[in-house]
């Protein structure tokens, strides 16, 4: 089947990555892309750095399509009339499909707050979503340097670093107990704090909004914090409404399957608005690697358009200086990178994911391991099935990152050497297992490995015939295996290594 | 030596007060001392540590600590049932529940510990026992009924010997704990975990986070069921309280002799009282304050006490070693070192093993080199190989804890 005329709703990464890779793979039939948005497509993961002013807007914008690919951006599809295949759009056009594919993202999920103006009615509140609302900070941030963050989800976390570097005066506040509980535990959650807290964040935690009025936020404390501006970072939601009207299948995403189908044989759906069993909704590596499998799968290209099978999810927090990465994990619902209010599933809820998803099968026992260092701000745990790691949070082991988030994503097993690999320290130096003479080996009766040689030396041959010169062993026992090495060690003359 | 000999009174003839009447006799080559030792308890002093085995098939007799030669040893007489009651340090004197009084020129005080039995309502009705002594078994051997469940209030080291034992005398053990996990004190969080779960796979009923209101009454006045602080009832036919213990020090206050801020007999690093002549050791001395709950540290200080009766210098009590390892309910526990990481700067890294049951951690120095301490669960086969090395840079052993099995 060709694809014939391609229609894509949404304008942004995976509509981009999508409209390039089928051009790529040699679609023939026309490309039109309409983009709610009035800017061209670009890269909405870098939109922190736009706040924290390390790159300007313009910076962001994503490499030209190809050529005959048509973009029609600031238009919006309001209706899609599945019958005849097409879409009406709210400029009054109409657009014409064989192919259609949803692309429209997520939403930002907003709070319910007394006092809160709309979103998009005033320059100090604001959610953080498009180019329009980090353009909205910057503008007012001259006279605006008080902000607070509401939401501590890794949007909020990041977005909050990202103005505490531009100067702002920024105060996060999270209704969890900690930032990103639905990644971290306590033990982990609270490092984290405390390195937002270093970089001058004022972290407020256990708190919701009670009321917004006139430049103040009013905690469920009572406390009042001056908020100049407004940061909503309270979750995202897929973008269904399009695909709910048109009376297709709808969770909590729009409904798909390994053909990254929706109900409607001609209608597809990817990125965040797509709900697919082995996919975490709301990162951009799932929306670039659905983008490339479904154009494969109309082009009729290569070995991989077997079909989409899901994508190993890797989420890494982006505040320089704060190496923090989760990997694997259940799929988070739709939430995005939001999470205050998010409908995700909780953090090291379970390992693993539904069936024949890339997360691997939860099948069979898990092995849990853990390297916990508050003085250095090092964190790891690290869920794993046969060998490979099925959920994972590391925090402040830049290398160890490096290393495990390339294991997970080919799917590879971690090395039996937990320790080594995970603290980079080496191996016990030979001589390390040759136990100083002085050293207690028996602690119920303080009895030293130099007494239990003393006594092999003066004849006792056997643990019994130690235990009776020495009493080492006749207490708990715990040393026996220890005493019983000595001793054969002190017949043969021989040593350790 | 010359000259005419002096008596010993030792009070208490537990764990540290044999040790130190055997290292006397070793030590005591020229017959210096004459040793009165007072026993409450009806037996020689038995190996108490091994308590539980004598549920399992071990008799009293095969419990009793090896004393060679010392039923014919003319130097040392041996009263047992018969406690000393009371110290009169002027007339330098102990009376003894027996009305004699006996003279001595050292006193050494060995009186051990009591179970402490929290004062929830019904806790002195008749089916309710302590765990510590030969005659607490027999009493509670006496009582159990095969098949019926039993209360064990407290899951610490002793609370999960003292299920196992009702488990092997036929019962349905359940164990109420106030803290969030089972041996609280040996071990952490998720160890704890494993350790819930294996033993619960044992037939153990686990009840954790839970106070214990009270202790019900059926109609013939005995002990019938437990009440929890959340009104879970648990049907028990045997109660037995293993909360914790207390030092014994009831002969302090009338002595004058002072005690330690939880108790005990106050002493120095020497184990010496205020008073030059009496000492203290094993659980109910108060070395510098803190009193020890295992045998080894109490072994220590009877050794120390020892040589200095001998003239030889004694050797200060620094810090003792709290290292356990144990197996309960055929499920091996250890906990060594810093097991629960206080030391600054340091690291904890662990490994839990669901399909093995096992649960290993290593606490290590901000050198990320030297082993502290740990906890083991399930499989302490690496506490020998691991335990000598605390204070040292981390052997094999340690690298292989950790690494996956196989
Ligand atoms: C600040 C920020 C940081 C992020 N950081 C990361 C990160 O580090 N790693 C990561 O994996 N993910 C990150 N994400 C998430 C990532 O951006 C998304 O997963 C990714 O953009 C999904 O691409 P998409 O094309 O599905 O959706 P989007 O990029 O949201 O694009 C959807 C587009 O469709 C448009 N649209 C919606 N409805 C219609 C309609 N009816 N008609 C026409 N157009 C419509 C929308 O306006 C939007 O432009 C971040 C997100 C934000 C906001
Ligand atoms: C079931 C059980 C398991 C244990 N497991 C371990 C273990 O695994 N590892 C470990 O290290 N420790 C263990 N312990 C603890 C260990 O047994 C004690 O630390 C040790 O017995 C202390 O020795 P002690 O001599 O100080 O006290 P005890 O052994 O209690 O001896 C004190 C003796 O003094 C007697 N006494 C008291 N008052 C008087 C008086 N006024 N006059 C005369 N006699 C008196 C008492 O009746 C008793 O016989 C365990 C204890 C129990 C009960």
């Amino acid at each position: 089947m060709s694809a014939g005329e391609v229609l894509v709703v949404g304008g942004g990464s995976a509509a981009h990555r999508f409209a390039e890779r089928l051009h790529h793979h040699g679609h023939s039939g026309g490309v039109t892309l309409l983009g709610a948005e009035p800017a061209a497509p670009y890269h909405r993961v870098l939109l922190t750095s736009v706040l924290d002013g390390t790159l300007p807007p313009a910076a962001l914008e994503l490499p030209a399509l190809p050529d005959g690919v048509r973009m029609r951006a600031g238009t919006t599809a309001v209706r899609i009339d599945r019958a005849r295949r097409l879409v009406h759009a709210d400029d009054g056009s109409v657009h014409r499909y064989d192919t259609l594919v949803l692309a429209t993202g997520a939403r930002p999920v907003l709070p319910r707050i007394p006092g809160l103006p709309r979103p998009g009615t005033s320059d100090a509140v604001t959610a953080l979503r498009t180019l329009a609302d980090a353009e909205r900070v910057l503008r007012a941030s001259p006279d605006a340097r008080r902000t607070v963050v509401l939401g501590g989800g890794l949007l909020g976390v990041e977005a909050a670093a990202a103005l505490a570097r531009a100067g702002h005066e920024v105060a996060l506040v999270h209704r969890g107990p900690h930032p990103l509980d639905r990644h971290l535990d306590a033990d982990a959650g609270k490092l984290l704090a405390g390195r937002l807290a270093g970089l001058g964040v004022d972290v407020h935690c256990g708190r919701e909004a009670a009321a917004y009025c006139a430049g103040k936020l009013t905690l469920d404390d009572g406390a009042v914090l001056a908020a100049d501006t407004l940061l909503l970072c309270t979750g995202a939601v897929p973008e269904t409404a399009l695909a709910r009207r048109a009376g297709l299948a709808v969770g909590t995403g729009v409904l798909v399957d390994g053909r990254l189908s929706t109900d409607d044989p001609r209608i597809h759906a990817i990125g965040d608005c797509a709900e697919h069993p082995g996919a975490a909704a709301g990162h951009l590596e799932p929306a670039w690697e659905q983008a490339e499998s479904l154009a494969r799968q109309l082009t009729g290209a290569g070995p991989r358009g077997a079909g989409y099978r899901g994508t190993r999810c890797v989420t890494r927090l982006r505040v320089p200086g704060i190496d923090l990465v989760r990997l694997g994990g259940r799929p988070a619902g739709a939430a995005g990178p939001g999470g205050g209010s998010g409908s995700g599933a909780g953090a090291g809820a379970g390992a693993g994911s539904a069936e024949g998803s890339a997360e691997g099968s939860a099948e069979g026992s898990a092995e849990v391991v853990t390297v916990a260092d508050p003085a250095r701000g090092r964190y790891a745990r690290l869920t794993l099935h046969g060998q490979r790691v099925t959920d994972a949070v590391l925090l402040g082991l830049p290398r160890a990152i490096a290393a495990l988030t390339r294991l997970h994503e080919h799917g590879l097993p971690v090395p039996a050497g937990r320790l080594e690999f995970l603290l980079g320290i080496e191996p016990a130096p030979p001589g390390a297992d040759e136990l100083p003479g002085d050293a207690v080996v028996c602690r119920c009766n303080n009895v030293t490995k130099h007494a239990i040689t003393e006594a092999c030396r003066a004849g006792a041959a056997d643990v019994e015939q130690v235990a009776a010169a020495t009493r080492a062993t006749t207490g708990c026992g715990g040393c026996t295996s220890t005493v019983r090495k000595l001793c054969g060690m002190a017949r043969t003359g021989g040593s350790t290594s | 030596m010359t000259g005419k000999t002096r008596t010993l009174v030792v009070a208490g003839h537990g764990m540290a007060g044999h040790r130190l009447v055997e290292e006397l006799r070793t030590l005591d080559t020229a017959g210096a001392w004459r040793v009165v030792v007072l026993a409450e308890e009806p037996h020689a002093a038995y190996d108490r540590v091994a308590l539980s085995s004598y549920l399992d098939g071990r008799s009293a007799a095969e419990l009793g600590l090896p004393a060679p030669g010392l039923a014919s040893d003319p130097r040392v007489e041996l009263r047992l049932a018969t406690a000393a009651a009371s110290i009169d340090r002027a007339a330098r004197t102990v009376t003894t529940t027996a009305g004699d009084t006996v003279g001595y020129d050292a006193l050494v005080l060995a009186t051990g510990s009591k179970p402490f039995v929290p004062p929830v309502p019904g806790h002195e009705l008749t089916g309710c026992f302590t765990y510590r002594t030969l005659t607490d078994l027999d009493a509670i051997r006496e009582a159990a009924v095969p098949g019926r469940p039993g209360v064990v209030i407290g899951g610490g080291l002793l609370g999960l010997e003292a299920a196992n034992a009702l488990r092997l005398l036929g019962m349905e053990p359940h164990v109420v704990e106030l803290a969030p996990r089972l041996m609280p004190v040996q071990v952490d969080a998720a160890g704890g975990g494993v350790l819930g779960r294996r033993v619960e796979d044992r037939g153990l009923r686990v009840h954790c986070g839970v106070a214990t209101a009270s202790v019900q009454a059926g109609p013939d006045g005995r002990a019938r069921a437990v009440v929890l602080a959340d009104g879970t009832e648990l049907e028990a036919a045997v109660v037995v309280f293993s909360a914790g213990v207390r030092p014994r020090d009831e002969l302090a206050g009338p002595a004058g002799l002072d005690r330690g801020e939880r108790g005990g007999f106050l002493v120095d690093g020497l184990c010496r009282t205020a008073d030059e002549r009496i000492w203290a050791v094993g659980e109910c001395a108060a070395v510098s304050g803190r009193c020890y709950g295992l045998a080894a540290p109490g072994y220590r200080m009877a050794e120390s006490v020892a040589r200095q009766l001998c003239g030889l210098g004694g050797d200060p009590f620094g810090e003792a070693d709290m290292s356990t390892r144990l197996k309960l309910l055929g499920v091996e526990v250890a906990s060594f070192g810093d097991a629960h990481a206080g030391t600054d700067g340091a690291l904890e890294l662990s490994r839990l093993d669901e399909a093995r049951g096992t649960y290993a951690k290593l606490v290590l120095g901000s050198d990320c080199r030297t082993l502290l301490g740990g906890i083991l669960v399930g499989d302490a086969a690496a506490y020998g190989e691991l335990q000598p090395f605390v204070g040292r840079a981390l052997p094999s052993a340690g690298h292989r804890l950790l690494a996956a099995a196989g």
